[in-house]
């Protein structure tokens, strides 16, 4: 892949247009080869989950009393990641904030595949897919309805609308940038471009109503990523079982979902930015503010870790203390302080200025944290039901290569899908970067970009 | 702390001269007077044998207003490490305002080993198994310890805000800057020890008077309402100074109003947002430990319109009444607004505490008014210096408002 | 006389925002604007009244609770299934499926009066369009009777407007 023009220190708005769009240039064969190895994994997966609507759940490590386990972990995990998208584009909009304008379009797409990725799992889980509507009210003869007091009812509603107004969102951003794109394309995609843009013109009339439904939208998705990972999280915490019944699970973790997915932006944008040669437009004035983030929740969800281990032990209910003696000392208790390392240590790293401008340091560190998120929901979900009340009912839990070989296809799904769209549609919001143009021309006066 | 500080003049013509003192001897002798009254009640409470009552309110509103006094310099350390220029350096005067009466509860705190017996229920019924952690010489240490150590880090921190660099910091917008290295060190310091001293306090001063209970969201839900408030009172402060420092001071701005509006508005759903999570958690799980503490509150007489009313002063009216732009931006929607949230927040500290101490009737008479309305005077006393600092940073004439890049 | 229309550009949206001022100075006030940026100067100097957008969403918003409500209670009161010991009307979960709803019919209304209110998807483009305003250029448009046209380019000139051209069409 070809770099694109560099931009000068003071851009104009055709700096920006040049710079964006020269990504869109028809990619090389590396790029199909990457996409088709992505799609490969994807295709693995697909089949094994075809293996395992034929032939029953059997195939699955599952087995009492640990009836959840990796594909609810990939689930969280998921959810989870998509979450920093709504966090950039929607929250730090109300708050102004000025860096979140050249990430958040690629944050906000990864919110968009990772929801699309989270919202399989349940799926897969189900031994009989085909009746997953269940979960959904509809007229029917036996007047049957869904328990609206189950909390996997309250998921489906809240990653359903989670997924359907992020969706929307995020295609408002891009009508203005698409018709901006449909402009300097030509062939095929100058034709697909001209249908997505929708007719936008950027009339003062249009305008008009945009910011405001975009105000209205961001309003809106601002409290609805804090109830989809609430909801998520109770469905463990409504349980009394010990490690999941637990107030603080809501706030721990909304805050432990953008911890991932922010630290899942870093991961991608740093390598991106360098293969698109959009190094002057995501500068590192950028990921120090997404550094800080990252720390600001790590140790959120450190206060969580402490704060539980701290009730556990005072609340003195022997079963709870069992559980968590299990969870420290037992035979996964690898698993939770290789979490510890990642998710509490490694990123205090980030109070060093220095290290929050130096890229392969953001990368290390946040590749760390992705584990070490991934590691705490197993911790917590499967975790939890390996020792339950009942002692003769104990029992571990192996991971199948059906299980293994779904979850590496869901990564290959989600960064497959978010390679398509990188070159196909622009990943970086012309429109939002142009508005905040002055803060682009003080981060790179700043010589930010020439630090990394 | 001295009142007449070298005001800071702004460079335009048109600036209104500084205004000096808007809080002066009368206001510190009225205090005063609200102060002794709330001593002799308190004195007169104790020889009367009223002790445990005393006790309460005397809790109750120390938890009020150190919240009020932290959580508004929580504030202006977390503009600090969000890089907020919206309304120069005047919202971070507002925040400090009241950091002196940080010490003041920090001795006061001390006053409570003279009420253990009647504040701490395992005083007199010692709980075997907890033993390790309620007991009262490791309690007064490490919440004394914590409290010393956060009003240390805020008078600090309040010392470095106030200097001539860090000002100028927050005026400065031409360039992508850091705040002034002191601060960047002490702000996260404090955001941290705020979270881990008021989680304390919370568990210790609140959860542990019915020992049995626990929830692990209960710190957080703490230190969040304490923020929630102290950010309020700097709501209604504003509001408040808007008419008496006159023309073209900054809380005449409606871009900064609408953001003190939408701050009230805000963290104001974050609380109820924190309330409904350990609500629903200890609803749906139905375990008795749990659950005797809500049902008490929520459900059994006398307690259950106060909770009710705290829910309603604290979320339900600012949620109404400040959904629009207008709203926000209205001194008179605002105020009223920010001061019935404030008196909702003291209620919850009231409903937090009380029932479980006196479960039967509502130990609210003229002794508990009094102590309250003294309490209500220490905070003014020490916040007469601030407040004069705040009238001078907003009538200095700085720009506000990250608009103008 | 016969209407016709002028174009022209500009390179800052203050300037815009200046012509524009101008303009409505003079009472002149059939005009419209293209932008690639939402431009707070330029809708500040039209000064037409805050989109009516935020109502149709809110209505969204009040039919999703209602939604909610109905949906959770009728279906409950349908078939009367004790679950758990919990009370048939329980709150607390409803509230969050009335939550869910709200927040997705407000969107998908917001969106949908985004949509109508903006006239998107649009077939025709309007008459004055330029790809430049698309990606770094503010367009004016007046449209006027040719008597008033030289006061009119005067104007747009006097506010710094790089372009100024006559269209004898009358441009809709």
């Amino acid at each position: 892949m070809a770099a694109a023009p560099k931009i000068p220190l003071d851009p104009s708005f055709s700096d920006i247009d040049r710079s964006v769009l020269g990504i869109l240039r028809a990619p090389g064969l590396l790029y199909w080869a990457w996409i088709g190895f992505c799609f490969t994994l994807v295709g693995i997966a697909a089949a094994l989950w075809a293996r395992q609507i034929y032939s029953g759940m059997g195939v699955t490590g599952l087995r009492q009393p640990v009836m959840w386990a990796i594909y609810i972990t990939n689930f969280v995990f998921w959810v989870g990641i998509a979450h920093s998208g709504t966090l950039i584009s929607a929250i730090l909009f109300l708050f102004r904030t000025k860096w979140r304008t050249a990430v958040y379009r690629a944050a906000e797409t990864m919110t968009i595949f990772a929801v699309a990725t989270a919202g399989l799992f349940p799926l897969i889980h189900l031994g009989r897919v085909w009746f997953f509507y269940w979960l959904l009210p509809y007229p029917n003869e036996r007047y049957l309805q869904p328990d609206f007091r189950s909390p996997l009812v309250w998921d489906a509603f809240a990653v359903s609308t989670y997924l359907m107004v992020s969706a929307l969102f995020w295609t408002m951003g891009l009508i203005p940038d698409i018709a901006n794109a449909r402009e300097a394309a030509s062939g095929w995609r100058k034709k697909i471009f001209t249908v997505l843009a929708m007719g936008w013109q950027g009339t003062d009339r249009q305008w008009r109503h945009f910011s405001m439904v975009y105000l209205l939208m961001a309003g809106l998705a601002t409290p609805l990523v804090v109830s989809v990972h609430s909801v998520v999280s109770w469905d463990f915490a409504m349980a009394i079982n010990p490690g999941w019944h637990s107030t603080i699970f809501a706030p721990y973790f909304v805050a432990g979902a953008i911890f991932s997915g922010v630290a899942m932006v870093m991961t991608l944008l740093i390598p991106m930015r360098k293969l698109l040669g959009i190094e002057d437009l995501l500068t590192p004035w950028h990921f120090d503010n997404l550094a800080k983030v990252v720390l600001l929740t790590s140790l959120v969800v450190s206060y969580a870790y402490i704060t539980e281990s701290f009730m556990s032990w005072y609340a003195g209910d022997p079963i709870e203390q069992t559980m968590f003696h299990m969870r420290y000392f037992g035979p996964w208790g690898w698993m939770y302080w290789v979490m510890v390392l990642c998710n509490c240590v490694i990123p205090l790293l980030l109070f060093s200025p220095r290290i929050r401008v130096n890229m392969m340091a953001l990368w290390i560190i946040t590749i760390f944290v992705n584990i070490g998120m991934w590691l705490e929901r197993f911790v917590i979900i499967a975790g939890s039901l390996t020792a339950n009340f009942e002692p003769s009912q104990w029992a571990g839990y192996r991971p199948s290569i059906t299980e293994i070989m779904i979850t590496v296809g869901s990564f290959a799904w989600f960064v497959g899908l978010f390679s398509l769209f990188v070159k196909f549609l622009p990943i970086v919001s012309m429109t939002e970067l142009k508005e905040g143009i002055v803060w682009l021309r003080k981060a790179l006066r700043k010589g930010y970009a020439n630090a990394a | 702390m001295s009142t007449t500080l070298r005001a800071v003049r702004g460079d335009r013509a048109s600036a209104p001269r500084p205004v000096e003192s808007i809080a002066g001897t009368s206001m510190i002798v009225m205090a005063c007077v609200l102060v002794a009254l709330g001593a002799i009640a308190f004195m007169i409470a104790l020889l009367r044998g009223d002790a445990a009552t005393a006790w309460e309110a005397y809790l109750v509103n120390l938890l009020f207003f150190l919240g009020v006094a932290q959580g508004a310099v929580v504030a202006s350390a977390s503009f600090y490490l969000t890089q907020a220029k919206w309304g120069g350096s005047t919202p971070y005067r507002l925040g400090e305002a009241f950091a002196p009466f940080l010490w003041v509860g920090f001795f006061l705190f001390f006053g409570l080993y003279f009420g253990r017996a009647a504040i701490f229920p395992w005083v007199k019924h010692p709980i075997a198994q907890k033993a390790a952690w309620l007991n009262i010489p490791f309690l007064f240490a490490r919440d004394g310890i914590g409290l010393g150590l956060i009003a240390l880090v805020s008078s600090a921190f309040v010392r470095i805000s106030r200097s001539e660099e860090s000002r100028a910091w927050t005026i400065a917008t031409r360039e992508i800057e850091m705040p002034p290295h002191s601060i960047r060190v002490v702000a996260p310091l404090l955001a941290v020890l705020y979270a881990v001293v008021y989680t304390l306090i919370a568990f210790d001063l609140i959860m542990s008077l019915a020992p049995v209970w626990r929830s692990t969201l209960f710190g957080w839900y703490f230190f969040a309402g304490c923020f929630w408030s102290g950010l309020t009172a700097m709501a209604l402060i504003a509001v408040l100074l808007r008419r008496r420092l006159g023309a073209n001071n900054l809380f005449t701005n409606p871009t900064v109003m609408h953001d003190f509006g939408k701050m009230v508005f805000a963290f104001s759903i974050f609380w109820v947002y924190l309330l409904f999570a350990q609500y629903i958690v200890i609803w749906y799980g139905d375990l008795p430990v749990e659950t005797f503490f809500i049902v008490q509150r929520v459900h059994h007489m006398p307690w259950s319109p106060l909770s009710v009313a705290c829910v309603v002063l604290i979320w339900a009216i600012p949620f109404c009444a400040l959904m629009s732009v207008w709203a926000k931006q209205t001194g008179w929607v605002l105020g009223p607004v920010a001061a019935l949230g404030l008196i909702g927040m003291w209620l919850e500290r009231y409903v937090l505490v009380v029932p479980s101490l006196s479960p039967d009737a509502i130990p609210f008479g003229p002794a508990q008014f009094l102590i309250s309305i003294g309490f209500l005077g220490l905070f003014l006393i020490c916040a007469v210096p601030g407040l004069n600092r705040v009238a001078q940073a907003a009538t200095s004439g700085e720009p506000a408002g990250d608009l103008g890049e | 006389m016969s209407t016709i229309s002028i174009i022209s550009a500009f390179a800052d949206d203050a300037d815009c925002a200046r012509a524009i001022d101008a303009l409505r100075e003079e009472q002149i006030r059939d005009f419209n604007t293209f932008s690639p940026i939402p431009s707070h100067k330029i809708e500040h100097a039209i000064g037409r009244s805050r989109s009516p957008t935020r109502w149709v969403s809110l209505t969204g918003g009040i039919t999703g609770v209602l939604t909610g409500l109905a949906v959770t209670i009728g279906t409950t009161y349908e078939w009367r299934l004790n679950a758990g010991g919990k009370p048939l009307v329980s709150w607390p979960p409803f509230i969050i499926i009335c939550f869910e709803l709200m927040i997705l019919l407000g969107g998908i209304f917001g969106f949908a009066a985004f949509m109508l209110f903006s006239g998107v998807p649009a077939t025709v483009t309007a008459p004055g369009y330029n790809p430049r305003f698309g990606e770094d250029r503010f367009g004016l448009i007046v449209r006027c009777d040719e008597a008033e046209a030289g006061r009119i380019e005067s104007i747009l000139k006097e506010s710094n407007a790089e372009e100024v051209v006559r269209e004898e069409a009358p441009l809709r």
